[in-house]
């Protein structure tokens, strides 16, 4: 699945301070790629990626995603692409507490049409030990696997990745940046992820570094690494 | 800068916030308008009961000859040829026998117990009619040293033409002093406003009938008393000797008469406290004081469970910033202050306004106790002790419960409040449900375990909505009370006239007339009841049970009681009991309940009864008919018109009661569905925004999120309805027992329904305005706000 951004411009309206978060954004990302949109604090990395997800809409210009106009679409309309076609991680886990991992992940799967197994997806993730748990019971790395295993069980075609190591030691992000890696290759899913560290730009088919709300550099990565190999900065 | 920000947040809650203070504003006023309102009759009231020396205890008698009586009557009356089936009737033929009868039960009575004085209290009923309008006197035979008559204004009857009759019933019919009234056919000049002290209602019987626009308490001069051709009523009225108490009484007397074989004539002794007609004022004082101090504190509790969740809301949502504040040295109590500013700010003019409304209502509460009540007044006045528990109690409690939630909030550490840890473990009842969820779809059950994860807030819901579904139950339930006490009878009965024939005579009746046989006084399992004696194919009184069916054919099998005598005497159908008439005792079986709410009735086949009472099958003592009958014919005739006509009166004093209190309580219930909906569904946002960033629709999240509560909420409205039917029996039961007499409150299939279209569309309203509040926030905002 590809997406389309063509000329695209957010701005936040505080009382009477303007701020352009995205400032006319053409870019385009392929199908089956895994993508890391790179940048520092305020560069306006999850502004793009909650605009391109359908997670909130531009101000101005037009995002599609495989012909679809997603830009256009009411709260309705976005809701239902986001069943048929993302899947999305955060830094925070966002996990039900009253659920055991194997219900976090049934949540996932219950949207979908053409849903992954929930033991399968377990496996990939590598928590069947750990099915019949509490969030409360798991290490961060873990409850960030769970989360993965959500967003992939309902098979998305597209996964959306907001700092998803950022609360992470570097051998707990390298492990849920391998299971990525290995969703990626292994159900041809597209990931955009996006993170402050430089060092993950090393496992991306691409690398888009922002600024400011612009895109100031796309660095096409010949050298993919495995994600354990990346020496983290 | 830190008042500006808890100024700002509570800002948004602005409809939460003005429901709530309308709730702290109740709570406030309800008290104070009791209070004060009671307050206003109690000192005059206290200070008139002890100057007219108002009874102690009350005592009822059988109106039947027992067989002390008897001898009495045949040793010493010798005008008196046979001995009547009632003492009543006995003053018609000797009036001296009669008051020898009296007099003896009198003295027997002091002779067993020496603490106590004790005087007879005779009464006649007199029907008239004024301004086209049946009413009704009560006269009392004045008094020589209970009771006392006391004249508000004018002066006690000196000639035979002269009647002192209630101020506040002259008040309602525009009738002033020297004014003329027509009783029986006399012209009467009204020479005083009376009041007694045994009658600060004026209830002539068990049915709940006491106002004053058509019912008066009557003095006449004893001469003139005698005159009335009316039926006598007796009974006794008792003080106590110096230092005697009620404890005492309770246990000498109350616990005794009834295994006292020289007391048979006693059917029961009631202390002024228990008598509605005389001492309900007193439980309205004390009781109303405490109701409203209970009543105002229940609400005061459900606000104060809401500011609690407001708060704990406001303060989780506020943790981060807290946590800064904390960090950055400022101490708990800096951080707490603005909160207690603000709630002291919001309640203390919502409770102010409640107290000043109180104030303002108080005149006009005390008016309608006046409009129920006949006792002296004076003008409403402020006391400290009503300032402090309707302004002062209610506010400091508020301002501690809520400081104490804040604290609680507050004491964890800066590093806490900043990265609340991961530590929501399931609870036990998460834990448990997960095992009877097993088999659910994750949507449906997470229905449930979403409520289940915090075991406050799901208690307060639930505690609220069943309190809100209780309220709205029992106001419902109060639908048609009057109707059900004195109504019901007069439509199930096909006659409009009774005839109480003269006591020497058979009655004779004609076309379509039937004749009855009406007992004031018989003994049904020790307890005194009223026994009336009908044809089991009778037409013109038939007996209908609660289905509505018709049982008058039964009486063939036994006796058929009211619903009334059922609970007031704790018999039921199916009961065999020893029936008592005159010298003669028989057991029957109870066969038939009827639907009937005021009396202690009881039915029996009219040829057994006649049996019983002289050994033939063919007396009778009155006449039921539908056509008028002629005074001349009989000894007193009774419309039941006039009955009817008296009745409706009372019924639209009571019917705007229930009304009034039916508002209230749906409105208090409306306001508490409300607020929990809407703080319940807002506690849920993050939820609803991850489920709509997995991709959920709106439907699915409803089916969910407002699904889990929906069903909750109708669960409890549900369990409720059994709870408040069993509440509304023992209601029914324990006021039946105390008071004798009875509230038929009634649950129908329809209250059930209708209080839950309430709390469904309520649910709806609530959940529509948090869902649209809750959209305004964005998705990628919400997915920041983790909640652990």
């Amino acid at each position: 699945m590809s997406i389309k951004l063509e000329n695209v411009t957010k701005t936040y309206f505080t009382g009477e301070v303007e701020t352009h978060a995205v400032k006319n954004v053409d870019l385009e990302i392929k199908n089956g790629e895994f993508v890391v949109l790179l940048g520092p604090s305020g560069s306006g990395k999850s502004t793009m990626l909650n605009i391109i997800s359908g997670l909130d809409n531009p101000t101005s210009g037009k995002i599609s995603i495989d012909g679809e106009i997603i830009s256009d679409m009411n709260a309705k309309q976005l809701t239902k692409f986001r069943r048929d076609n993302l899947g999305f991680i955060f830094q925070q886990y966002n996990l039900l507490q009253t659920l055991s991992v194997k219900e976090n992940v049934e949540v996932g799967r219950e949207v979908s049409k053409l849903p992954f197994t929930v033991e399968e997806v377990l496996e990939q993730v590598g928590l069947t030990p750990q099915t019949t748990k509490y969030p409360f019971q798991l290490s961060g790395g873990e409850q960030q696997r769970v989360s993965i295993a959500r967003a992939v069980v309902k098979n998305p075609k597209i996964m959306f990745c907001d700092e998803p190591t950022g609360a992470l030691d570097e051998e707990m992000a390298k492990e849920i940046l391998s299971i990525l890696q290995k969703l990626n290759e292994t159900y041809k899913t597209s990931v955009v992820l996006i993170t402050h560290n430089p060092s993950i730009g090393a496992m991306a088919d691409r690398i888009i570094k922002l600024n400011s709300g612009e895109v100031v550099e796309i660095i096409v990565n010949k050298t993919k690494l495995n994600a354990s190999e990346i020496s983290w900065g | 800068m830190l008042f500006r920000n808890v100024f700002r947040t509570l800002k948004k809650q602005y409809v939460q916030l003005l429901l709530l203070g309308l709730i702290i504003t109740l709570s406030s006023f309800i008290y104070t308008t009791m209070d004060l309102g009671v307050g206003g009759i109690y000192a005059p009231t206290e200070a008139y009961f002890e100057e007219a020396n108002q009874e102690k205890f009350a005592m009822k008698m059988m109106d039947m000859p027992l067989e002390v009586d008897s001898t009495y009557i045949t040793t010493s009356c010798p005008l008196v040829a046979e001995i009547p089936f009632s003492i009543s009737a006995l003053k018609v033929i000797d009036e001296d026998c009669y008051y020898g009868v009296l007099n003896n039960r009198l003295n027997t009575i002091t002779s067993e117990y020496d603490n106590i004085i004790v005087e007879l209290r005779e009464s006649k009923d007199v029907y008239f009619n004024l301004n086209g309008t049946s009413n009704k006197a009560r006269i009392l035979k004045d008094s020589v040293a209970i009771n006392l008559s006391f004249f508000v204004e004018g002066e006690k009857p000196s000639t035979n033409n002269q009647i002192g009759i209630t101020q506040a019933y002259a008040k309602n019919n525009n009738l002033v002093i020297g004014e003329i009234l027509t009783l029986d056919d006399k012209d009467y000049t009204i020479s005083g406003f009376v009041l007694f002290p045994d009658y600060s209602l004026a209830m002539f019987s068990d049915a709940l009938i006491f106002d004053n626009d058509t019912q008066t308490m009557g003095l006449l001069t004893d001469e003139e008393f005698e005159h009335l051709n009316e039926t006598v009523y007796f009974e006794i009225a008792g003080v106590y000797k110096e230092g005697y108490l009620d404890s005492d009484f309770k246990k000498d007397v109350i616990d005794d008469y009834r295994d006292n074989e020289n007391l048979d004539f006693v059917t029961s002794t009631l202390l002024t406290i228990n008598n509605m007609r005389s001492g309900a004022i007193y439980g309205e004082i004390e009781g109303g004081q405490k109701t409203a101090l209970i009543l105002s504190l229940l609400i005061a509790s459900i606000a104060l469970l809401i500011v609690g969740i407001m708060v704990s809301k406001v303060l989780q949502s506020q943790r981060g910033a807290i946590g800064i504040l904390k960090s950055m040295g400022y101490t708990n109590l800096e951080i707490t202050l603005p909160y207690i500013f603000f709630i002291a700010i919001l309640s203390f003019p919502a409770i102010i306004m409640g107290y000043f409304l109180g104030v303002l209502g108080a005149e006009p509460m005390k008016n309608v106790y006046l409009t129920i009540y006949l006792l002296p007044s004076q003008p409403v006045a402020q006391t400290l002790e009503t300032f402090t528990i309707a302004v002062v109690v209610p506010f400091v409690f508020l301002i501690v419960v809520s400081y104490l939630i804040i604290r609680r909030i507050l004491n964890q550490k800066p590093v806490t409040l900043l990265n609340p840890p991961i530590t929501s473990n399931a609870n036990f009842l998460t834990k448990r449900m997960h095992g009877f969820l097993k088999r659910l779809k994750i949507t449906s059950k997470l229905k449930h375990l979403l409520l289940y994860r915090n075991m406050v807030k799901f208690s307060a819901y639930i505690i609220g909505m069943f309190y809100a579904a209780f309220l709205i139950l029992l106001s419902f339930s109060m639908i048609g009370v009057m109707d059900r006490m004195l109504y019901n009878y007069y439509d199930n009965t096909d006659y409009n006239y009774i005839g109480y024939c003269d006591y020497s005579q058979t009655c004779e009746v004609t076309g379509t007339q039937e004749k009855v046989i009406e007992l004031p006084s018989a003994i049904l399992n020790e307890e005194d009841i009223y026994l009336v004696g009908l044809s089991p194919d009778n037409e013109l009184h038939k007996l209908l049970n609660k289905r509505d069916k018709e049982i008058t054919n039964d009486l063939e099998n036994g006796i058929i009681i009211t619903t009334s005598l059922g609970l007031i005497n704790g018999v039921k159908l199916g009961d065999s009991l020893m029936l008592q008439v005159g010298e003669e005792s028989k057991e029957f079986k109870i066969v038939g309940v009827t639907e009937e709410y005021s009396g202690n009735r009881a039915y029996i086949d009219i040829e057994e009864l006649s049996l019983l009472l002289t050994n033939t099958t063919t007396y009778s003592n009155a006449v039921y008919s539908q056509t008028k009958l002629s005074e001349n014919d009989f000894l007193i005739v009774i419309s039941t018109e006039d009955i009817l006509q008296q009745a409706s009166k009372m019924q639209s004093l009571f019917n705007i009661m229930i009304y009034v209190f039916i508002f209230a309580s749906i409105a208090i219930g409306s306001i508490v569905v409300y607020i929990l909906t809407v703080m319940t569904i807002e506690d849920n946002f993050y939820n609803i925004s991850l489920f709509k960033v997995i991709g959920y629709n709106n439907k699915e999240i409803d089916k969910m999120i407002l699904g889990g509560y929906l069903t909750y909420g109708i669960g409890t409205f549900l369990v409720t309805i059994p709870i408040a039917y069993g509440l509304f029996y023992l209601m029914t039961y324990y006021m039946a027992q105390f008071y004798g007499v009875l509230m038929p409150f009634r649950f129908e299939l329809w209250h059930g329904l209708l209080s839950l279209v309430i709390f469904i569309i309520l649910f709806y309203l609530g959940a529509y305005v948090a869902k649209r509040k809750l959209s305004k926030i964005s998705l990628q905002e919400a997915m920041k706000m983790y909640q652990v």
